[in-house]
């Protein structure tokens, strides 16, 4: 049975602080759907909301065609994996797995059955007897992923669940998370502050900023085309520098940066041009070159990084970080052209 | 820290309740064995005194009673209090505990004025005309349990506020996550999380109700009269130390059973209880 969940317009408040302003999402029956955004972003809120832990202000929960958001918390059937693991530390390993099972009345029988495969499932069956505190972090994990699968819930919710695991188990929990989450074919909806964890794991990321979603898209366009300069300062846009257009001529655009440096970019390759923009790149995307059309600059900070070097660039519309090409080195404070990369820049509207 | 830092640091302590109370209890157990009508001999006297037993059933009646009252009491109230927003609840732990500030006597004298021919609750009966005549409370069982639920309550409070502040609120939340009704996270979370306070709480009142004195003997008398209260007469009146030693071994003997059977109900609830 898999469901889509509906996020219409939801409002919260702590107080007199509004922390979500209508904030609306969709997440497809069997899509996985990150929130991701820094502490007070509002994240955690909404998946508190959902889970029926909090109230909104206004605005409704859905789950299919079942309106979600009066309903008490144990009524919701929601399955939910806390950042604490939030195992019940007086119970064993098999009785934290059947507990959701024991609160549907399922009989002791198959709940044993049920929660055996479960552990199985997760590579736990021999840990069954043992209570949560004899356990490791990714064990006690995967106990709390298995309590909350077992119930076959219609929706999965992870509250930032591998922000407590050393760095090579994330990556493994990832895609073990992936993997059941998909196998299962489960609605999930995924709170973490971490891009690379969000970017790997969903079907599409909502970047999330102040109670609003800035961007919600699949990982590919938000890394490559995003919509807004949050955004894109979010997924490495580092630089961002205004521009003017001064003509244009056919899809060629003639547009200058503060201190009159021009550049021509091609509407082909962005797409239609405003007069005023923002030509946003990773330092990746800009070519130090010692002449040439380009943004002139005077080379501040040399920092090696392995593939490139990276410059502090000082230019007449700012500071600029730029990764250099390993076989031409430049010394500090020698003059030089950024030579911007059209594939690997995107152009904004102007931030207000 | 090394070895001989951990030895010294304790050893003040150790030596203090080594001297001052393990070797004089020992001493004091050992010289109920030591009768020439044999080494058992005062036990069987006790437990052939019809009056004596009465005592020694009475005693845990009440004890038992009073903790039972007091935990169902200072849990209700403890997880109250632990819901509470912070400034309020320091308010509600300060008022809470604000009878232990005053002796034992005095608030079991409080308990006199109350229950007496002429005290608070019978005159309003009468004045509401509920009652012709002034009931006679005193001097009952009822009004020894009534008073000593009010001196160990606070304890059972404090104890129990600082269990249930400390149960996560995520695995109240999983709880409710996986579908557990509120009464059932109750019976099948926060209850079997709160066992340790529970047998702490509850060994401290029924340590303390089992051994009180002054409370039974104020509000009890002659009529109800307690082990802690015969244990004195024992020693006191009749000079009968053997007689007491033996009243005093039986307790030790006692309050130990009680407090493991209740570590070992503790330990079916929850595991990881000691």
């Amino acid at each position: 049975m898999t469901v889509s969940l509906t996020i219409e317009k939801l409002s919260a408040h702590y107080g007199q602080t509004q922390v979500l302003k209508d904030l609306s999402i969709s997440v497809a029956a069997g899509e996985l759907v990150s929130l991701l955004g820094s502490s007070g972003c509002g994240k955690t809120t909404t998946l508190r909301i959902v889970a029926g832990f909090l109230q909104p202000t206004s605005g409704h929960v859905k789950l299919g065609d079942r309106d979600l958001t009066t309903l008490p918390a144990h009524a919701r059937d929601i399955g939910l994996v806390f950042q604490n693991y939030a195992l019940f530390p007086h119970l064993t390993v098999q009785d934290n797995v059947a507990f959701g099972l024991k609160q549907r009345g399922v009989s002791s029988a198959d709940r044993a059955k049920r929660a055996t495969a479960m552990l199985e499932r997760v590579g736990l069956a021999n840990l069954a007897d043992r209570l949560p505190g004899a356990l490791s972090g990714g064990q006690k994990q995967r106990v709390a992923l298995a309590r909350a699968l077992v119930i076959e819930p219609p929706l999965l919710m992870f509250d930032e669940p591998l922000s407590n695991l050393d760095a090579k188990l994330r990556v493994d929990m990832r895609v073990e998370i992936r993997q059941l989450q998909k196998a299962n074919g489960t609605t999930s909806l995924y709170v973490t502050h971490d891009q690379e964890e969000a970017f790997s794991i969903s079907d599409r990321v909502a970047i999330m900023n102040a109670g609003r979603i800035m961007q919600l898209d699949t990982p590919e366009v938000l890394y490559q085309k995003p919509a807004n300069a949050f955004v894109a300062r979010f997924v490495g846009f580092e630089n961002l520098i205004p521009m003017k257009t001064v003509a244009r001529d056919g899809a060629i655009v003639t547009a200058e940066a503060a201190g009159g440096a021009k550049l021509h970019l091609s509407q082909d390759v962005f797409g239609p041009i405003a007069d005023d923009f923002v030509l946003a790149t990773r330092p990746d995307g800009l070519v130090v070159r010692s002449q040439g059309e380009g943004i002139p600059t005077t080379l501040g900070t040399r920092t090696y990084l392995g593939r490139a070097y990276q410059y502090k660039c000082e230019t007449a519309a700012g500071e600029i970080t730029a990764n250099g090409a390993l076989s031409e080195l430049f010394e500090p404070g020698a003059s030089a052209v950024l030579v911007p990369v059209p594939e690997q820049c995107c152009i904004l509207s102007p931030e207000n | 820290m090394n070895k001989f830092a951990k030895w010294g640091l304790t050893l003040p302590a150790t030596i203090l309740v080594v001297a001052l109370l393990v070797v004089p209890v020992l001493a004091t157990i050992a010289t109920t064995f030591g009768e020439p009508k044999g080494i058992f001999s005062t036990y069987t006297a006790f437990f052939n005194s019809g009056f004596r037993t009465g005592i020694l059933y009475r005693t845990l009646r009440i004890a038992l009673i009073t903790t039972a009252i007091s935990l169902v009491i200072g849990f209700l109230t403890a997880y109250v209090i632990a819901q509470m927003p912070g400034r309020l609840k320091s308010i509600a732990i300060i008022a809470a505990v604000f009878p232990l500030l005053t002796g034992v006597v005095v608030r079991s004298f409080a308990w006199l004025i109350i229950l007496g021919k002429n005290g608070i609750v019978n005159s309003s009966l009468l004045s509401l005309g509920i009652i012709s005549d002034p009931l006679s409370m005193l001097y009952t069982e009822g009004s020894v349990i009534v008073a000593m639920v009010y001196l160990f309550v606070p304890l059972m409070i404090l104890t129990l506020t600082g269990v249930l502040e400390g149960i996560p609120r995520d695995v109240v939340e999983a709880s409710a996550s996986l579908g557990a009704k509120p009464i059932a996270t109750f019976f099948q979370v926060i209850l079997p999380l709160a066992v340790p306070g529970l047998i702490v709480g509850a060994v401290l009142v029924f340590t303390g109700s089992f051994t009180s004195y002054a409370t039974p003997q104020l509000l009890g008398g002659e009529q109800m009269m307690m082990m802690g209260t015969l244990l004195y007469q024992r020693a006191m009146v009749t000079f009968d130390w053997v007689g007491a030693s033996t009243i005093a071994a039986i307790m030790v003997v006692i309050t130990i059973a009680v407090v493991s059977i209740m570590s070992r109900i503790a330990r079916r609830l929850n595991p990881m209880a000691v």
